[in-house]
């Protein structure tokens, strides 16, 4: 709780001004403002650890001049002294996230016809979503209605900026006051970045991927601009590329949203040394510690979502299952993080009004958040974040005069603003000096008297005529300020009265005019005051019943509350189809610990591998069969937002990594079809496309820990008719390539610049390594090329550090990249789809590239017209490295049919089919030596089946990753049982907490697309 | 394993047309030999197997059906040896595009979307392109016959009922016009907003559906007064409809959603149709009792799909038949979802995992046979291996529901026996010759 103490040592700012001065020429007379403002006898809370009982605060010239207790606090010269006893003084809310007095962004729409350059005119950057020239305090104008609204909810002081773009330029600090220059406390106070494009139009970057490699690109252009330019190298000026620099000692806000993109934003930052502010999305709360760890400040909104309409059980199925925990945990969101040592600022950001800021934290608080924490989380926290406690935040000297007045403590339900003071000026919300009128009353209007009682509150007075015990009369009464008005019926007509309140409403006086009117005094003499009963009525507050459901990973249907754990595991008596030299085995046990397969043999002891005391379970494998994990060559699942950037011929930049969605279910949709590990791969709109990555399904673990460690790096091209865009409609016809022609060429073009690039960079440092140090020190050394993420894809490529899978369909493309690789100096790692491999499988074997196939798909395109399902056993007999693929969530959990599918066209043995889906992926995808294969010492992805794994009578038993358990029948029946269990109280306490008349939401689905190859989207807005 | 007899068989098969080049795709001559398969598992496709079985047939028409030791083979010209191997009736693929569609990138082979909401006067049958080079592909696997259905629009038009070999569509067609084809409007439809796809009740919902009656209630009033057209006073698009009120056409509906599936059946009683069937069908299991009390039947989605909410159970399209198999709704299995031509040939394989997950292996037979002719209205003729029916069958080496056994030597339809080869299986032995190895197939 607060410390309440008696504050002893009067600060007074140290100099006070003693003209008030300004630019500005005056039109009359001078107002010196010579005259304090005191607030007295308040409840001074001068930030979230300081309390002064019965203190004072000094208002002068818009600031806090000194603040104390009575004695210590000295009133030079006039003053005005406002009694606040009885009332909280709290130092105004900072709002760290706000757009008030901005000119509003319009999304630009999506538009059939592709846009590639920059149309903003002048000396700025190539692409629009990056506007760090953006100055927000040029383009603020006050809005008066609006900044009431903000003075009205408490908040004193807003960081603004325009929300638009990755790199979205300067914001400012402003108060919500009606001076534009009194408003503008700190025109530069930050630098502004997300991960949405916003208005621009340009195509690039459509995906999410692509606008993280281009926010990376930008910061490593700005730091060669700032070499390069002095020494005119720069190819001219770049008006973005110098505020980028010139922004970069601001605080740094990104305004990221859910906690993935939150982790997106730091591992950005991380890499260029950025400590990015963040903004969350409310749900942060699901990855407290992990947010924690990466150390940030989070912005939290408190925009809780609104309850659903669940009453038909059919339409309310539309509302997933983590939708509905969202609403029951998002008030604890701050909590969770405070509980987990984040530090948080509150914002007024997503909600209706800002008025609704106030009672969201309460709810927080109710949620438990420490009081402190939360009046810090508005007042001090932020403005320390960017750098202006000295201006804002606490009740101190020489801050700025923000103060609201509070009829209580300001956590408390009942608690209302009466005041609240912005740069010395007060808003009155309620009338301090309001009138009470209620009481008991003699009335005399000319010869008439009677009795009149007085009820209710301010601005809802309710008068009575007391004509005797059993009969009233209501009379109408009207107070405006110390003026009452009345109106009394009597037989002869209406008497209408006015007159004024005197000494504290005891004695009311005026002129009245009766029916034929005539002129009559009337007076009122109060006789009792009446106490209010106290309300008996049940306290609403206490009926919330704080049982939360809890956090499961991942934070969707067939998440667990608890992390995977790697289990000691004894398959006993099983069929291994080891995939190995040893083939199928009968009668087998397999020893899994602490992520490896440790065992492969007969009626193993556990105890002699892990030792006597060590525990373990035992399986029955008896009518079972085990396999490796499966392992899908070619998967779009868990990528989020947008799976091709294929607005430019070549997008080597970008990675499939950057935006992993560790929550899709399809993961354990995989799983449950036993499939262990997956190379997402990017899409095939461009000739190079993305970087793919690696992943193994641990299911529940963050997106980062889902990634193969320590994988040889991919790269996504592909071939044909997408990279062609033949099949996108008649205004996509401009992007180069637009036939095999030229596809041939983007290779070349690229390759050859890549080569270039990488002499240049080996040039510089070998130039390097010549400098004296002497030189270094002067400054007097060769400027280093230009970093280019692309070409240093694409340079990897050449020197053999990162590998090609590439999308392909017909003979002659593939032949053609084949002799691109050969004249490049490397060789291609696979061909994925491969659908015309058989054509020229003798080519395939002699340059020595791998395929990865489907089984049978064919007739979709043109260029599939002569894909045939006896690929595989063709691939294979001439003894290239053979994958099936799925390119597909609903195949992917399906690859042992897939495989079966090599044995029914073109007999390829049994064994050597399943191979297709495990060894033979993990050779493609370099991770022979570690997976794919059931050996000993290899990683513990293993699979039971119930029968042979290439029959349709097979079902996955149980699927281990790195030993994990992370599917079987039993958890699946507990989880769904989980799942209508959790869905069923959550439903009835929806529909039980609603209010009524309370607008509930319609049932409304939250899903995100099925990724193909070919998927294009623009998801970046 | 394979016997050994079968693949020198096929080897020299292979040669042969290794030699001759283009892969045998004319259809069959009509059958002037008498057969009789000897030996094997025959499922009947009524729920009935029999074991060392004898099936025979003549002129089109099967003759006989019981077991091998009874049977009198001198009465038959040729006999054919089935012992080990499995005999199924052709199994039928309904809701198809095969043969409307061959490339779906290239929109010049695409012929399932007419333009207009309402227009079942368009007929399939005469798009249906019997040389479509994805059907011998299907045939290979033991897809025999389909029901061709346009697409699009509010109603799309009809289907017909065709084998798959014939030298046009008229030698093909089975029934010209089985039904019309009405796409139920969506309760929820979709729009795309900020990287997610957002599902709300269909504003436009209500509206729709009172179009859909005001048509059919039209339709119906023009059916009753003018019985047989006439010149002067017929209407093309009504006289599509009539069937639908006398009994002899399906309307079959296109749902997937609860309520757009109960609402469908409150459609039928209202307007007095009686015979429907649900296409699609995700939600069939939870209005079950509707359905079997209203003698509406389903024709289930690809048993192959994802489940369509993340808290479905992760195997609900797998269960889907067994569900409906307990609650007594008669159901067949079909293949709408992507790339619906091509994957028919997988048609088999969604019944062997609707047999694993829970139908047994002859109700898994009849949901590609008996139970979707019933729905079709063409079980009197074909869907089951009966005396006096078509002799349109298949022998398997193995469990044809199953990918590994799945592996036809004979085909017959109309008791014609029909080229199991395609051209995919030539460009094969193209290349595997080209390479020095084996057809192995």
């Amino acid at each position: 709780m607060l410390i309440t103490t008696t504050f002893n040592t009067v600060v007074s700012l140290a100099q006070t001004p003693s003209q008030h001065s300004s630019t500005f020429p005056v039109n009359g007379t001078v107002d010196k403002h010579l005259v304090r403002t005191v607030l007295e006898n308040a409840t001074v809370h001068v930030d979230e650890n300081t309390v002064i009982v019965n203190g004072t605060v000094v208002l002068f010239r818009g600031l806090i001049e000194s603040v104390g207790s009575p004695e210590e606090v000295v009133v030079n010269g006039p003053a005005i002294r406002l009694d606040m006893s009885g009332y909280h003084l709290y130092p105004s809310f900072v709002d760290l996230h706000s757009s008030y007095g901005l000119p509003k962004v319009k999304p630009a729409e999506w538009s059939r016809k592709p846009q590639y350059e920059s149309d903003k005119k002048g000396a700025y950057g190539w692409n629009q979503a990056i506007r760090p020239e953006i100055n927000s305090a040029e383009a603020f104008t006050v809005d008066a209605k609006k900044s009431k609204e903000y003075r009205t909810a408490g908040i004193g002081a807003m960081l603004i900026h325009i929300p638009d773009g990755i790199s979205r330029g300067t914001g400012s600090l402003v108060m919500p006051v009606d001076n534009p220059r009194d408003a503008m406390l700190r025109p530069e106070a930050s630098a502004h970045f997300s991960f949405r494009k916003g208005s621009s139009k340009q195509n690039y970057p459509s995906s999410l991927m692509g606008s993280i490699a281009l926010l990376r690109q930008t910061y490593y252009d700005a730091l060669w601009y700032s070499e390069a330019s002095p020494l005119g190298l720069a190819g001219g000026t770049n008006l973005s590329l110098e505020a980028f620099n010139s922004n970069a000692s601001l605080p740094q806000i990104f305004s990221a949203g859910s906690w993935k993109d939150i982790l997106r934003a730091t591992t950005v930052g991380d890499e260029f040394e950025v400590n990015y502010i963040v903004l969350g999305g409310g749900d942060s709360y699901q990855r407290a510690e992990a947010i924690y760890s990466t150390g940030t400040t989070v912005i939290v909104p408190v925009n809780y979502p609104a309850a659903y309409d669940l009453s038909d059980p059919f339409l309310s199925r539309f509302v997933s299952l983590t939708e509905l925990k969202h609403w029951e945990l998002a008030p604890s969101n701050a909590a969770y993080l405070n509980d987990a040592g984040v530090t948080i600022c509150f914002t007024s950001e997503g909600l209706k009004s800002p008025s609704d800021l106030l009672p969201a934290v309460r709810k927080s608080v109710e949620c438990g958040l420490p009081v402190d924490v939360a009046l810090a989380s508005l007042t001090s926290t932020p403005a320390s974040t960017i750098k202006a406690s000295n201006l804002v935040g606490s009740i101190n000297p020489g801050l700025i005069a923000n103060v609201i007045v509070m009829d209580g403590p300001i956590f408390d339900s009942e608690s209302k603003i009466i005041e609240h003071w912005v740069s010395g000026d007060p808003t009155i919300l309620v009338d301090r000096q309001a009138l009470d009128l209620s009481g008991n009353y003699n009335v005399t209007v000319g010869a008439n008297s009677f009795e009149l009682e007085v009820k209710g509150s301010t601005g809802k007075w309710k008068a009575t005529e007391l004509v005797n015990d059993t009969t009233t009369k209501k009379l109408d009464l009207k107070l405006d300020d110390r003026t009452v008005v009345m109106g009394l019926k009597r037989d002869e007509g209406l008497i209408r009265m006015t007159g004024n309140v005197w000494m504290d409403s005891r004695i009311w006086e005026g002129t009245a005019m009766d029916a034929k009117g005539n002129s009559l005094e009337w007076s009122a003499v109060k006789t009792e005051v009446l106490t209010e009963p106290v309300d008996e009525k049940a306290d609403t507050t206490e009926v919330a019943h704080l049982e939360l459901g809890a956090i499961t990973y991942p934070f969707t249907a067939y998440g667990s509350t608890e992390s995977p754990v790697k289990e000691n595991v004894l398959i006993e008596s099983a069929t291994v189809w080891t995939c190995e030299e040893e083939g199928i085995l009968e009668e087998t046990d397999v020893l899994i610990s602490d992520g490896k397969i440790i065992a492969v043999g007969m009626r193993l002891q556990p105890q002699e591998w892990i030792g006597a005391n060590a525990e373990y379970t035992t399986v029955s494998g008896r009518g079972k069969h085990i396999t490796p994990g499966i392992i899908d060559e070619h998967s779009h699942i868990m990528i989020e937002r947008g799976v091709n950037e294929g607005t430019q011929a070549s997008s080597a930049e970008v990675w499939i990594g950057s935006s992993l969605n560790s929550e899709d279910v399809n993961i354990y949709r995989q799983l449950a079809g036993g499939v262990t590990c997956a190379q997402l791969l990017h899409g095939s709109a461009n000739p190079i496309g993305g970087q793919s990555a690696i992943v193994k399904f641990r299911w529940g673990l963050l997106p980062n820990d889902l990634l193969y460690q320590d994988a040889s790096p991919f790269i996504k091209f592909a071939l044909g008719e997408n990279v062609k865009q033949s099949n996108w409609g008649d205004l996509q016809t401009t992007r180069f390539p637009q036939t095999r022609m030229g596809v041939e060429q983007v290779f070349y073009d690229n390759f050859i610049r890549a080569r270039e690039y990488g002499q240049a960079q080996f040039d510089y440092r070998q130039a390097m390594r010549k400098v004296k140090r002497r030189d270094i020190l002067k400054g007097n050394f060769p400027l280093a090329p230009r970093r280019d993420l692309e070409l240093d894809a694409l340079n990897e490529i050449l020197n053999e550090e990162r590998f090609i899978t590439c999308h392909s369909y017909r003979q002659d493309e593939i032949n053609m990249l084949m002799h691109v690789a050969d004249s490049m100096g490397f060789r291609l790692n696979t061909f994925t789809h491969i659908l015309e491999g058989y054509k020229v499988a003798d080519k395939m074997k002699a340059h020595g590239v791998g395929g990865s196939t489907f089984s049978d798909w064919w007739a979709y395109k043109y260029e599939v017209k002569d894909a045939i399902p006896y690929n595989a056993a063709v691939l294979y007999n001439m003894g290239i490295t053979t994958a099936i693929n799925s390119d597909d969530a609903e195949m992917g959990r399906r690859l042992n049919q897939e495989a079966a599918k090599a044995v029914k066209y073109g007999q390829v043995p049994q064994e050597e089919a399943l191979k297709m889906v495990t060894l033979n992926p993990a050779k493609l995808l370099h991770i022979d030596h570690k997976t794919g294969s059931i050996k000993k010492g290899k990683d513990a992805d293993v699979v039971i089946w119930d029968a042979n794994p290439l029959s349709m009578d097979a079902q996955v038993v149980a699927t281990y990753v790195d030993g994990m358990c992370l599917f079987s029948l039993e958890k699946d029946k507990e989880l769904r049982e989980n799942i209508r269990l959790e869905r069923a109280r959550l439903t009835e306490k929806m529909m039980t907490s609603a209010e009524p008349g309370e607008k509930l939401k319609k049932p409304s689905e939250r899903v995100r697309p099925h990724y193909h190859c070919d998927t294009l989207t623009e998801e970046n807005r | 394993m394979k016997n050994f007899k079968i693949i020198i068989s096929l080897l020299s098969l292979c040669l042969f047309l290794a030699f001759t080049g283009q892969a045998q795709q004319t259809p069959a001559p009509e059958q002037s030999r008498s057969v009789l398969i000897v030996g094997g598992t025959a499922h009947l496709g009524t729920g009935d197997v029999i074991a060392d079985a004898a099936i025979g047939f003549k002129d089109g028409k099967i003759d006989y059906v019981g077991r091998a030791f009874q049977v009198d083979k001198s009465t038959y010209d040729d006999l054919v040896d089935a012992s080990g191997k499995h005999i199924y009736p052709g199994f039928i693929v309904s809701n198809s595009t095969i043969g409307l569609q061959e490339i779906g990138a290239v929109r010049a082979s695409r012929d399932q979307y007419e333009v207009g909401t309402f227009r079942p006067n368009v007929r399939s049958v005469i798009a249906f392109n019997t040389d479509s080079e994805i059907t011998p592909t299907v045939r290979t696997n033991g897809v025999l016959m389909g029901q061709i259905t346009p697409r699009g629009g509010v109603i799309s038009g009809s289907s017909c009922v065709v084998h798959f070999d014939g030298w046009n569509w008229e030698d093909a067609a089975v029934k010209m016009v089985d039904g019309v084809h009405l796409n139920w409007p969506t309760t929820h439809h979709k729009h795309n907003k900020d990287g997610v796809i957002d599902i709300r009740k269909s504003k436009s919902y209500d509206q729709s559906k009172q179009e859909i009656k005001s048509y059919f209630t039209e339709a119906k009033a023009y059916a009753e007064a003018y019985p047989n057209h006439s010149l002067g006073t017929m209407d093309v698009r009504h006289e599509g409809m009539r069937g639908l009120f006398d009994g002899s056409l399906t309307l079959y509906v296109h749902a997937d959603d609860a309520r757009a599936i109960s609402e469908a059946i409150h459609f039928k009683r209202e307007m007095s149709i009686s015979r429907m069937a649900i296409i699609g069908g995700y939600d069939s299991y939870l209005v079950a009792d509707l359905l079997r009390e209203n003698g509406v039947s389903v024709l289930l989605n690809s048993v192959h799909r994802l489940p369509r909410f993340k808290e479905d159970d992760v195997d609900l399209p797998y269960k889907l038949p067994k569900l409906l198999a307990d609650e007594g709704v008669l159901f067949g299995l079909q293949v709408d979802a992507q790339m619906t031509e091509m994957n028919t040939r997988n048609l088999p394989f969604y019944a062997g995992t609707a047999r694993k997950y829970g139908l047994t292996e002859e109700q898994a037979v009849m949901a590609l046979t008996r139970n979707v002719a019933t729905i079709l209205g063409i079980e009197d003729r074909c869907g089951s291996i009966e005396r006096g029916k078509d002799a349109t069958l298949f022998i398997s080496s193995g469990d044809a529901l199953d990918i590994i056994s799945n592996n036809l030597t004979h085909a017959y339809i109309l008791g014609k026996s029909i080229d199991l080869d395609n051209r995919q299986r030539e460009l094969y032995r193209k290349f595997q010759t080209k390479y020095g190895f084996e057809c192995l197939d």
